[in-house]
């Protein structure tokens, strides 16, 4: 299928029906089925291994919606292993949610351990000497640290004996790397997103006072503060996407440093207007929260990196 | 100074990327030392300095971009702006003491001035022969403009017009005001409003300068005491005029000063190289808390040049921009606050002792901190953008439906 039969706009809607379908589902596994049924996994993955050889461009509507109706499966992470392995019979594996796959991106693989914040995962990609390799963490040693989310844990796991599936190099780990931070960039706004759209409605027919609150200033402000950073966000999203003026890419750091910042602001805030409501676990707000705080912990002190490297350039 | 009168203008069939690099090259070669921010020998510019300035920056095709080349412009598109304005921002240069006139005045003569209004005025604003100022706030009607009281009655072939604005700024200097007045009285609200080209020197019209907290007196309060002037003056008929300048606003405001991401990066690097300089202050450089900020700020900048960028290729499909320029002056206004804030408390160390670098732009960041204080508040405060945002960007409902 080439790009040119399709627009990526036109994908979304598609990727939106899919992953509702898949939420009906309560198994990981039987998710990712629903999924890859639809195309998505492989939607960038080669046609030899039953994807669709598209674009990062399809990809990310589909990351949005993934964001936005808050799947809890690395699908941004799955779409670009089932291409980075291109040839392998793993490519063809996650092109068809066999199996789920993650990335760890914080320590390595010489650490003997990794955390995967954004899973669950029966093969995790983890940094190591010469790139990155592919791991089977299926029959690994697994502790679940439940704080920031019990539903969907942040998985420590123990690598020693855990078999090496495949590998990148160091080129193609950081082509993976910049990706991923984009289309982990659109998962975050497309929570944020989902979480505007929640306030906004909630807002506009929530009445007290004899008029929606909507109508009071200092919550009309609010929601259009929230609505600033998500379009912020999206707009650095996509230059990022682009090649600087010279054909170099750009460093896509920023926009994923400023996707969550600006999507943990949105959904706080989100959460505040609910009043009560919001504080309640019943409300599809926390969630939200709970995945972008796990981002934020998976590339934590991204900005700092940011900084530095800024610092250094002048 | 002077500048070379001919300069050879790329075509715009080279595409935005020779303009850009068109503009790179002349701006490089022609910037003078003095009117950079970072430079050592830097001094403020006067008028007649920065007009002969933007005035060559005009004749290089570097100015007026957008404009019909009948009216002294260059008939490009806002690809080229873009491109130009890249450049522009890429250096530490003067704003431009024009800017009411360019970004304001002009585009409005544009599309309300009759053709000899547009003959009379636009060529003479982009080769920098006649300033403009703007008289639309008044001490009763800021940003609430039905309240406004400056009163134009019709005479025969003539106007006469009584009233007073405040925070004119540039009123000293220009030469023409662009006048808003109403035909009616307040009662009429948003009906019945009427613009003008008051030349500056008419009997009648008093300037009172107003100091500012950066020290400057540059804006003020105009007084028009029996205020004749032809009817030739009038831009556009009664509501109609002010109707479609309320159109042209809101493109210009998303459209102007499209360098200001590009700008503030160029302020950003200012910085840390004056830091660097500096024995004492550049250890503050490996703080991790510094380093963050500073990431901070390079995904701001990224988010405000996608803000940009976006604009314009909206408006090259034709898209209809709607209030969206709220959106990157707002953030651009609250984001460039904050930096100019950290800059600030970055170089508090500096003394007789510092580095000149560090000393350099310790006096430039203090005037950016005391400037920046405008910046939430000119071309529509941040309570009016949110305002704007909520309304029509979110449609978000005062009443029950």
């Amino acid at each position: 299928m080439s790009s040119e039969e399709l627009r990526p706009e036109e994908f979304a809607q598609a990727a939106d029906a899919a992953i509702t379908d898949a939420l009906s589902h309560k198994d990981p596994h039987d998710q990712a089925a629903v999924l890859a049924q639809a195309g998505l996994c492989g939607v960038m993955a080669d046609e030899a291994d039953g994807g669709l050889g598209l674009d990062l461009a399809f990809a990310l509507p589909i990351a949005q919606a993934a964001g936005r109706l808050q799947l809890p499966l690395p699908l941004a992470e799955q779409m670009l292993l089932a291409r980075a392995f291109a040839g392998t019979p793993q490519a063809a594996a996650l092109a068809a949610g066999e199996r789920i796959a993650g990335i760890a991106w914080q320590r390595t693989l010489q650490s003997g351990s990794v955390r995967v914040d954004h899973g669950p995962a029966d093969w995790v990609l983890v940094a190591d000497d010469s790139g990155a390799a592919l791991v089977d963490v299926s029959a690994a040693s697994c502790d679940a640290q439940a704080a920031l989310d019990p539903e969907h844990p942040q998985l420590w796991l123990t690598l020693a004996g855990a078999p090496v599936l495949a590998r990148l190099d160091a080129a193609a780990f950081e082509a993976v790397r910049r990706q991923a931070q984009l289309l982990l960039a659109e998962f975050a706004n497309g929570a944020a997103e989902g979480a505007l759209q929640m306030a906004a409605s909630y807002m506009a027919t929530r009445v007290q006072f004899g008029r929606p609150l909507s109508a009071k200033q200092a919550v009309r402000h609010l929601l259009a503060r929230m609505r600033l950073l998500q379009d912020v966000s999206s707009a650095a999203i996509r230059r990022a996407m682009t090649a600087d003026e010279f054909g170099a890419p750009r460093d896509t750091r920023p926009a994923l440093a400023g996707a969550i910042a600006n999507a943990a602001f949105v959904i706080e805030k989100a959460i505040h207007l609910h009043g009560g409501m919001g504080f309640t676990w019943e409300l599809p707000l926390h969630p939200a929260l709970r995945a972008v705080r796990k981002l934020d912990a998976a590339f934590n002190g991204l900005s700092r990196q940011t900084g530095r490297d800024f610092i250094q350039s002048v | 100074m002077q500048f070379e009168q001919q300069v050879a203008v790329p075509d715009p069939s080279a595409g935005p990327e020779g303009y850009r690099q068109h503009a790179r090259t002349w701006l490089r070669a022609n910037l003078p030392d003095f009117m950079r921010a970072d430079s050592l020998t830097w001094r403020a510019a006067t008028l007649a300095e920065s007009s002969l300035w933007e005035a060559a920056m005009h004749q290089a095709g570097l100015a007026g971009m957008t404009w019909p080349k009948a009216y002294g412009g260059h008939g490009l598109t806002l690809r080229e702006h873009l491109a130009v304005n890249k450049e522009i921002g890429a250096l530490p240069m003067p704003e431009s003491v024009s800017s009411i006139g360019k970004e304001l005045a002009g585009p409005i003569i544009m599309a309300v001035g009759s053709e000899a209004q547009k003959e009379t005025f636009l060529p003479n604003i982009l080769t920098m022969r006649q300033y403009w100022c703007q008289g639309f706030s008044e001490p009763d009607a800021g940003s609430d403009l039905a309240r406004l009281r400056t009163k134009a009655v019709q005479e025969g072939e003539h106007w006469r017009i009584n009233g007073q604005k405040i925070w004119t700024s540039g009123a000293a200097k220009a030469h023409y005001c662009l006048l808003l007045t109403r035909t009616g009285t307040v009662a009429d609200k948003h009906r019945g409003l009427l613009m003008f080209a008051v030349p500056m020197d008419t009997p009648g019209i008093r300037v009172v300068p107003i100091k500012s907290i950066d020290g400057k007196e540059s804006f003020a309060e105009v007084f028009f005491d029996d205020v004749v002037v032809p009817d030739s003056a009038r831009l556009g008929a009664p509501d109609e005029g002010w109707n479609a300048a309320i159109r042209v606003l809101s493109i210009e405001r998303a459209t102007n000063r499209m360098y200001r991401p590009w700008r503030f990066e160029c302020e950003l690097r200012q910085l840390i190289a004056a830091c660097k300089s500096d024995s004492q202050i550049a250890p503050s450089l490996d703080d991790g808390y510094v380093q963050r900020r500073v990431g901070d700020l390079v995904s701001e900048i990224d988010g405000l040049k996608g803000l940009v960028e976006l604009t314009v290729e909206r408006m090259l499909r034709g898209e209809s921009l709607g209030a969206r320029g709220s959106l990157t002056k707002l953030y651009w206004s609250e984001c460039h606050q904050a930096f100019a804030s950290l800059a600030l408390s970055m170089l508090s160390p500096v003394g007789p002792h510092s580095s000149p670098l560090a000393q350099r732009a310790h006096k430039a960041f203090t005037n950016a901190y005391l400037f920046s204080r405008a910046e939430t508040i000119y071309a529509g405060t941040t309570e009016v953008q949110l305002d704007v945002i909520a309304q029509r960007v979110m449609n978000l409902p005062k009443d029950l439906t």
